[in-house]
């Protein structure tokens, strides 16, 4: 079985240059064990119906349903090439990025403004098509950013190696229990650095630990040495990873 | 629908790949986030409930800043022209049945339910769950992506039967269908080359006029018109994904 750490360097996807791995026994699914709350949407949504006498408007309260005010979160993904990530299964067995190869992956997740270590993404690209005339390569993304103590948001989309995309926020737990909304990727250094905004309705308001103003992206930027290492005070609590 | 042999996949260890990282290490240049796609705040900062200052009636509606809940119904269509190499059937389960373990991706193009014009792609993953011989078909996970041009996408997960029709859950969009919830009605015409989808949305402003329309009522002889096959500009929409 070949050695795959050595072999899975990149963030997501590596050139498409022969790459093969051993396949001999098949790989178990992780057990993510990711608390499974309930959605609260389905088809039929209960209205609020409120008369009161108040000359003003009444607060965003959390007992509406859905708030539907936008909520911006920064984060970067760094591919630090300490987790055996991504495993590029070249299933399709051809020698230029086809159908058929899936690239799980997983990946250290840090706040935008770089000082803190929040957690990590999992889950799996689907090699969807190699678009010669752009030079990379469109995949199907499903997949999480884990925050440790706060829960997880979960997104699907497309990732097109050449070029910024919009995914879905199709759910997530704890803090972000019943989010929406979309997330743009952007990536700084394919395929080590990304850099996501998140656009999330249907949340109370985040904790101020997750917000502020981002490090702008640059080829250049790193996470300070003390939220590499997870230091106490740089990380969130009980950071995912 | 293609299928790898039931022999073992056997892949070769892979060679060193640090010349390889090397290659890649300088990648695409910085890039500036363009704001042609930011989503639109019209949600103010503090959505407001209704409220009732005289009124005897109680709200019917939503609030006006909640999120919509009005059902739009959209029509598209998926062939698969066999010109995208899909599906990559991956029987992982290396048995000669259909089981768990099989994977198959695909990605198939989509047109509008009057099926006079492209409009994208499909693109995502289908898990084999079981072979249901009764029925003489498969069940399977289905999580995937319809892709729209320039208005965006939406993402949908659920069951896929090939010997029956099915409900998958609406998981979420981007671009105009940003925030979108529901479900589609997924029917199978001419199994697996043609399905006739009926998406029922919430949760957005009013989809583009362009998206929307009496659909070709599904048959076993449906085809797109000659001009949105050939994807012409008056017979595609803007960008349609490729």
């Amino acid at each position: 079985m070949a050695s795959l750490s050595s072999s899975s360097v990149f963030l997501k996807i590596p050139t498409s240059k022969s790459n093969r791995f051993a396949l001999t026994n098949p790989r178990s699914v992780p057990n993510h064990s990711l608390p499974k709350t309930p959605k609260l949407v389905s088809g039929t949504r209960r209205i609020p119906s409120r008369i009161n006498a108040s000359i003003f408007s009444a607060k965003q309260a959390s007992t509406d349903p859905r708030p539907t005010k936008v909520q911006e979160m920064y984060v970067y993904e760094i591919n630090e090439r300490d987790r055996a990530s991504p495993a590029y299964l070249r299933l399709s067995q051809k020698e230029v990025n086809s159908l058929g190869d899936l690239v799980p992956f997983t990946n250290k997740v840090y706040h935008g403004n770089l000082q803190k270590r929040l957690g990590i993404t999992t889950g799996i690209c689907v090699l969807i098509q190699h678009v010669e005339e752009k030079g990379g390569d469109r995949y199907e993304a499903i997949y999480s950013f884990y925050f440790g103590d706060y829960g997880h948001i979960s997104v699907q989309g497309p990732y097109l190696t050449y070029e910024d995309s919009y995914l879905a926020v199709t759910g997530g737990s704890g803090v972000f229990e019943g989010v929406y909304g979309q997330v743009k990727l952007q990536q700084i250094i394919f395929p080590f650095k990304l850099f996501y905004t998140f656009y999330l309705k249907g949340i109370p308001d985040l904790p101020k630990e997750l917000l502020g103003a981002p490090v702008p992206p640059s080829v250049s930027v790193e996470p300070i040495p003390a939220a590499k290492a997870a230091e106490p005070h740089a990380a969130v609590k009980n950071y995912t990873n | 629908m293609a299928s790898l042999k039931a022999s073992p996949l056997s892949l070769q260890s892979a060679s060193s790949l640090s010349s390889l990282s090397q290659k890649s290490l300088l990648g695409s240049p910085l890039r500036i986030p363009t704001l042609a796609r930011e989503p639109q705040k019209k949600s103010t900062a503090i959505a407001v409930s209704r409220t009732t200052k005289a009124s005897l009636f109680s709200m019917k509606q939503a609030p006006k800043d909640s999120r919509p809940t009005k059902v739009q119904v959209m029509h598209v269509y998926e062939f698969n022209e066999r010109d995208r190499r899909s599906p990559a059937y991956l029987r992982l389960s290396q048995k000669e049945v259909n089981s768990l373990g099989d994977l198959v991706p695909f990605t198939n193009k989509l047109y509008h339910g009057n099926l006079e014009k492209r409009i994208g792609i499909t693109a995502g993953l289908c898990v084999l769950i079981q072979h249901v011989p009764e029925r003489g078909g498969d069940r399977y996970e289905a999580a995937y992506s319809f892709y729209f041009g320039d208005y965006g996408h939406i993402s949908v997960q659920g069951p896929y039967l090939t010997y029956e029709e099915s409900y998958l859950a609406v998981t979420g969009g981007s671009g105009v269908f940003e925030g979108v919830y529901g479900k589609v009605k997924l029917q199978q015409i001419v199994y697996p080359f043609k399905i006739f989808y009926t998406f029922y949305l919430r949760g957005i402003p009013d989809i583009p006029r362009e998206l929307l329309g009496a659909p070709v009522p599904p048959s076993p002889v449906v085809q797109p018109t000659p001009a949105a096959m050939a994807a012409e500009p008056q017979a595609a929409i803007r960008n349609y994904t490729k």
